[in-house]
């Protein structure tokens, strides 16, 4: 069967009439229907560029220079290909997204009602009365206790956390196959969270709804998805398994992930954090490994040549020399001990 | 902390909403936004304020700097009643004490370079000479993470992370003695944010920096509070200090909230008992009577309904507002 989503070497250049460079390379993504699927990384590691291409929504200096993203539902779709009056209708229908910034996809002008029920207009067919307790089920459901007053107030008189909800609200309200969570949380405290988390599921279940869930937070990662990509300055560096990343772990990058998770929540004065900063695309490494400047691990060859995506076992890939070295090794060492 | 000097009092502070609505758009009630809230800050210490989203966190940071008019109640600054004094020495008091918004979008102004928005606000509250700013903006720039080759682009030209940090470096190159940072680290990713927290700690050593720290992540709040106050509907449920308060949480709201932390660890996934907090948040122009809490509390009681609990000191320095401790 095909995948749902099939994002395909997609590379995203940097292009004005001063600088050109490239700021995401060679994502390869499947997931299936019903299927919840992680992305993680560091702030900057280009988490959010790769969602926006999946909907066409990059700004203007950005290109998609190669690959594609195939969106398999009663016909198959190139959405690079597509005009913005097709993407339209995929968006909000099969394809709905919860931006980082709620005042990013807000308008402030309009009332929370009128954005809200706007979807709906456009896709589904039904009438007044039906929508506007469409709108107030949905209000509840991301718990939103006074849903009659909030429909007809603005963005602004809103609490940070409660127009981050009106947006997951705006995005789950059409029932989407794929439904894209950019940092969905954030401002959201753990109870809220856990609802919002199980609310996703909820439309999984019952939808079919695929889920890609954009986020630095580990932890979501670990309650809600199946399969994670980790990624780092523009590329993915190990994708596996939720188990596998978790208790596996491959890359000296993810590894420093988990241990700075693990490090907070005591109430030391340093907290454990990899040393450096993600680079900016600008920055990136020209050859070698992109992580090499950060790597406790770093050998000569991490700074000449790209690491390959090495399967360390079945199902779990990682880009990182060290695992092509310690095959060697075993290798060497099999054919020592049979000869 | 022995000598608590206090920088901040925050007395029986009120913001009320109006709630306009019908044909005339008459004020049909109030939002009670935060509802008769007291604490103190001391110098040179981080207190946070932590609660469910809309009970009035944000509200009550952006009260204290008077960006919402309070409706009740005083704010003194090193004695000082912020409610009272004029604007233009307002004006002078505010370059003291900066607000971090929890919203960087909208925020920064997206027709400034990031060089711009660090050097305006020490140019215009003439702390440096245009050569002396572009010193501390690349400064800075790297403090946060950034690099000086950021220094030309602009917000939108951010990820949303880098955004965040383009906000704190803004409010803390004026150097400031008190800062409210408003879910100023909640878009970072574990390893900025770790190096912004130990940023904030290294400053508030060096210049004897006082936070107010509003998040609702109680990892981060655990780390980085020397006391912390728990909000609910506008109301304050329960003030301690850090250890005291995670410790030995007395309200059940903070019971539950804490026990609600997700785990890191997926072996402790399954084994871990977490009070789920039946319903959802009441609505806050219409709260319950009696105990704001009640209606979502698994010790409620009778009394809770009839009697609105007192805020008592149940331990030394450890405040709650719940009937359980006040026999
Ligand atoms: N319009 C743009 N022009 C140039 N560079 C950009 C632009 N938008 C983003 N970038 C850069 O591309 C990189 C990836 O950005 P992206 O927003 O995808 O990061 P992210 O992983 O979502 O990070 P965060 O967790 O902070 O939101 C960043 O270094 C960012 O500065
Ligand atoms: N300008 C405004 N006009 C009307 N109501 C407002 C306004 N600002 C805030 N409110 C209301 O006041 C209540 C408290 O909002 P506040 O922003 O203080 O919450 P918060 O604790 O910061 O929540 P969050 O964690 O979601 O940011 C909410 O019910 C909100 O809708
Ligand atoms: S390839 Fe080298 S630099 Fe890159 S992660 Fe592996 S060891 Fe580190
Ligand atoms: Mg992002
Ligand atoms: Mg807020």
């Amino acid at each position: 069967m095909k995948p749902l989503l099939d994002i395909n070497r997609l590379n995203i250049d940097y292009q004005s009439n001063k600088k050109e460079f490239n700021i995401i390379k060679d994502i390869n993504i499947q997931i299936d229907e019903k299927m919840k699927y992680g992305i993680v990384g560091e702030s900057g590691s280009g988490k959010s560029l790769t969602s926006l291409a999946i909907l066409n929504l990059l700004p203007d200096a950005l290109k998609v220079d190669q690959g594609h993203i195939k969106l398999n539902t009663d016909s198959t779709k190139d959405l690079i290909t597509l005009s913005k009056k097709e993407m339209r209708k995929i968006r909000g229908n099969d394809i709905a997204m919860i931006f980082q910034e709620p005042m990013t996809a807000l308008d402030p002008v309009y009332t929370i009602e009128y954005q809200l029920l706007e979807v709906l207009k456009i896709h589904k067919n039904y009438s007044k009365k039906e929508m506007h307790q469409k709108g107030l089920d949905m209000l509840n459901k991301v718990g939103i206790s006074r849903s009659e007053q909030i429909m007809k107030a603005y963005p602004h008189e809103l609490s940070g956390g409660m127009r981050q909800r009106v947006m997951i609200a705006m995005a789950l309200i059409c029932e989407p196959k794929l439904l894209i969570a950019d940092e969905p949380t954030t401002a959201l405290d753990v109870t809220i969270q856990a609802q919002i988390l199980d609310l996703m599921n909820d439309l999984s279940e019952s939808h079919h709804t695929a889920i890609l869930m954009i986020t630095h937070d580990l932890g979501v990662i670990l309650e809600t998805c199946e399969r994670v990509a980790v990624m780092y300055a523009g590329q993915i560096v190990e994708e596996s398994t939720v188990e596998n990343i978790f208790e596996e772990a491959a890359h000296p990058y993810t590894k420093g992930l988990l241990s700075s998770i693990q490090s907070l929540g005591e109430r030391s004065n340093e907290l454990y954090s990899i040393p450096g900063n993600v680079p900016t695309p600008d920055n990136y490494q020209e050859l070698g490994c992109r992580f090499a400047t950060r790597c406790p691990f770093a050998m000569d060859k991490c700074y000449e040549q790209e690491p390959p995506m090495f399967e360390v076992q079945d199902d779990h890939a990682s880009k990182c020399w060290l695992h092509v070295e310690e095959a060697q090794d075993d290798e060497r060492r099999t054919s020592r001990a049979g000869s | 902390m022995s000598e608590e000097q206090v920088v901040l009092e925050v007395k029986h502070l009120k913001k009320y909403f109006p709630i306009k609505g019908g044909i005339l758009k008459r004020t049909q009630g109030h939002v009670k936004a935060v509802d008769d809230i007291s604490f103190d800050v001391r110098e040179n210490e981080t207190f946070s304020l932590v609660g469910e989203s809309g009970c009035g966190k944000s509200t009550t940071g952006r009260a204290i700097l008077r960006l919402h008019e309070p409706t009740d109640g005083d704010v003194l600054f090193n004695g000082e009643n912020l409610i009272d004094v004029s604007k233009s020495s307002f004006r002078h008091l505010r370059k003291d004490m900066q607000l971090i918004f929890q919203d960087p979008y909208s925020s920064l102004n997206p027709r400034m370079t990031v060089k711009k928005l660090l050097m305006e606000p020490l140019l215009t509250h003439k702390l440096a000479t245009p050569k002396e700013a572009e010193e501390k903006t690349v400064e800075m720039v790297e403090k946060v993470g950034l690099s000086t080759e950021h220094l030309d682009r602009y917000p939108h030209e951010f990820s949303g992370g880098q955004r965040q940090r383009i906000s704190i470096a803004r409010a803390l190159i004026l150097r400031p003695k008190l800062v409210i940072l408003d879910e100023a680290v909640s878009a970072l990713d574990v390893s900025i944010q770790s190096q912004i927290l130990n940023l904030l700690k290294q400053l508030q050593e060096e210049f004897q920096l006082t936070y107010i720290f509003i998040s609702h992540d109680l990892n981060v709040v655990k780390h980085l509070s020397d006391r912390v106050g728990v909000m609910y509907l506008g109301q304050m449920m329960e003030l301690a200090e850090t250890e005291a308060l995670y410790d030995n949480p007395l309200h059940p709201y903070t019971k539950a909230l804490l026990s609600a932390i997700p785990s890191i660890n997926p072996k402790e996934k399954e084994n871990k008992e977490r009070i789920i907090l039946q319903g959802d948040v009441p609505d806050p122009s219409d709260p319950p009577s009696g105990c704001p809490f009640r209606l979502r509390c698994p010790m409620a009681h009778d009394r809770c309904a009839e009697e609105i609990p007192r805020y008592i000191e149940a331990e030394r320095d450890h405040w709650v507002a719940c009937h359980l401790y006040d026999e």
